[in-house]
């Protein structure tokens, strides 16, 4: 198998000769930057830097996957968000401060929202990828669910108290977003997308699964109805009481953090979507060595965890030996293990 | 040792009944609120529940029949911020939860500050307290700055996004001992290494103590990142700050 045929047999939950290795959210690192002269802030908003930079996850780093949308904000920039573009060594970010809207109402889907220079470079990496290496590994697109994109459109504090005091405003202001997260997903699977992170941040450190599944596990329904790929769903946190509702939606996985213990965690989703994760950030890959990512690896491999990857957008610092230690490690255990 | 039954409010009896499930801080719950007076407990149970209006009026008629704005603000709002501590360290509550009562003590606490400031009472110690460079996260920062401040700190909020060298204007304009710096992305943890690097370079290591707090972070990563201390909420920030001011001030009077 290939990389491409690798991620999607395990995505489907179908037999591959060994566990894929997968990046839903960025690996991008200076380093890297650096390596094939593709450095942020311009890697973030020009398609060719973008597709170059983004190739380093396979081409240096020998994962499965080839994922170009390093941040999670070029929807919002098109949305009418102001960004913060930042330099080399730090993320570009939304100006949460800076809230562009209040009420449900305000909420309109710009015309220009899937020409804009921010989702067009996306469109544009997407499909520079598929066509340099589309029949290698899969390439994995990114579209922001609706409470993420409400954190930038109305500020976080002011949309968790509003999810607080008042549902129903809540509740329509997710219903009207929610045309952005398909309509980008859509482009992105015309453009070449194998799959779909789609992040939803109602992270597990600052709402609970009840709070997930009051607002949310219908809407993400919809969306593994109305995006006919396969659906990578992204939250941070302490997740596992919120698994067995993911595990309802028809995702086809869920990117885990290394908060959640990988085999309660598969024990929870039973086998109803593929877990994607686990390797801690900030102290494993960023702070320590291979060794230690090859430990995290291995127990994910151990719980059966269907594919491996860092559990969430890494810190551009993150040294690319400790990433080229996930793939090397997947690889030596299935060699041990008498699988390829 | 005092009984629940001592506690007139009914909201905060059941509040401590079901909610606070260890034994020695029941104990002491039933203790603080069975010292204080049903109307301190009457603001208490207000903000537990995120009523701010109710707490606006409640504080504004205590103030208003004389009672000393400490006494409001320790027996009634901080009181009540204890048991929404417990609830949120305990998962019973979340951050929309913990926002509409940090709302309601705020609602409180802006009779009270003007009161407490023109009273000229001296500062427990003085705090710099920011998020990190590229991280527009505050919402942890804001209740732990909101704690420190009801717990008698003097807090320079340098805001969000805030680079090493802010940090280090923030901490020698303002001659601060003690720093707090929070991330929420495991993208910009790094920035508190990077902080605490500047610190160290600009010489000022010795006289400022770091602590460092954030969802993603923890005691390993703070320890890696070369910090004095993590605090895993606003509570915890608050002993924290306590601790290693005095640390400071035990270190300074044995070097004197």
């Amino acid at each position: 198998m290939n990389g491409r045929e690798r991620v999607l047999a395990a995505l489907a939950g179908e037999p591959v000769d060994r566990t894929p290795t997968c990046t839903p959210t960025s690996v991008a690192t200076v380093e890297l930057m650096d390596l094939v002269d593709a450095p942020f802030p311009a890697a973030n908003r020009d398609a060719e830097l973008m597709a170059r930079l983004a190739a380093t996850s396979y081409t240096e780093l020998g994962f499965d996957t080839i994922m170009p949308v390093f941040s999670i904000i070029q929807d919002s920039s098109a949305l009418g968000c102001e960004i913060q573009w930042e330099g080399k060594d730090n993320w570009p970010t939304a100006k949460m401060t800076r809230p562009i809207w209040a009420e449900p109402e305000d909420v309109t889907i710009p015309s220009d929202f899937l020409t804009h220079p921010d989702t067009k470079c996306v469109l544009d990496a997407i499909s520079i990828l598929k066509r340099e290496y589309g029949d290698e590994v899969a390439i994995v697109g990114k579209t922001m669910g609706p409470w993420t994109q409400a954190y930038h459109c109305f500020g976080v504090e002011k949309f968790l108290l509003l999810s607080y005091d008042d549902p129903d405003k809540t509740r329509q202001i997710l219903d009207r977003l929610k045309t952005a997260t398909v309509d980008f997903g859509r482009a992105q699977i015309e453009a070449g997308a194998d799959a779909l992170t789609l992040p939803d941040h109602a992270t597990g450190d600052l709402v609970s699964a009840k709070y997930y599944d009051k607002y949310l596990t219908d809407l993400h329904r919809e969306f593994a109805n109305e995006l006919e790929v396969p659906l990578i769903l992204h939250i941070c946190g302490k997740t596992t009481e919120f698994m067995d509702y993911i595990s309802q939606t028809g995702f086809a996985a869920f990117h885990y953090d290394s908060k959640n213990n990988p085999k309660e965690s598969m024990e929870i989703v039973h086998g109803r979507l593929a877990l994607v994760g686990n390797i801690n950030n900030p102290t494993t890959l960023y702070s320590q060595g291979p060794e230690e990512v090859a430990a995290e690896v291995t127990a994910n491999l151990e719980a059966g965890v269907p594919l491996i990857g860092p559990e969430c957008a890494i810190p551009l610092q993150t040294p690319i030996d400790n990433l080229r230690a996930i793939p090397e490690t997947v690889k030596a255990w299935h060699r041990e293990h008498g699988s390829n | 040792m005092a009984d629940l039954k001592d506690i007139a409010n009914e909201t905060i009896r059941d509040e401590i009944t079901e909610f606070v499930e260890r034994e020695d801080e029941q104990e002491k719950m039933i203790d603080l609120f069975a010292a204080v007076t049903p109307q301190m407990q009457n603001i208490a149970a207000a903000l537990i529940e995120g009523e701010n209006d109710e707490v606006d009026e409640l504080t504004k008629a205590a103030l208003g029949d004389g009672i000393e704005a400490t006494e409001v603000m320790d027996d009634g709002l901080i009181a009540g911020m204890a048991i929404v501590g417990i609830k949120f360290r305990d998962n019973i509550i979340f951050v929309p939860e913990v926002l509409a009562c940090a709302r309601a003590m705020k609602a409180g606490m802006t009779h009270i500050e003007p009161i407490l400031s023109e009273s000229g009472i001296e500062a427990v110690g003085k705090v710099v307290m920011g998020t990190v460079k590229g991280d527009l996260h505050d919402i942890g920062k804001n209740l732990c700055t909101m704690m420190l401040r009801g717990a008698g700190f003097e807090v320079i909020d340098l805001g969000v996004d805030t680079s090493p060298d802010d940090f280090i204007d923030g901490l020698e304009e303002n001659d601060a001992p003690l720093l707090g710096m929070s991330a929420l992305l495991t993208t910009t943890m790094p920035n508190m290494g990077r902080t605490i690097e500047a610190i160290i370079d600009a010489g000022m290591r010795d006289d400022v103590q770091v602590m460092v707090g954030g969802a993603p972070v923890t005691q390993e990563f703070a320890d890696d990142m070369g910090a004095d201390g993590y605090g895993k909420d606003a509570i915890d920030c608050v002993e924290l700050a306590k601790q290693l001011l005095s640390e400071l001030r035990g270190e300074e009077a044995a070097g004197a």
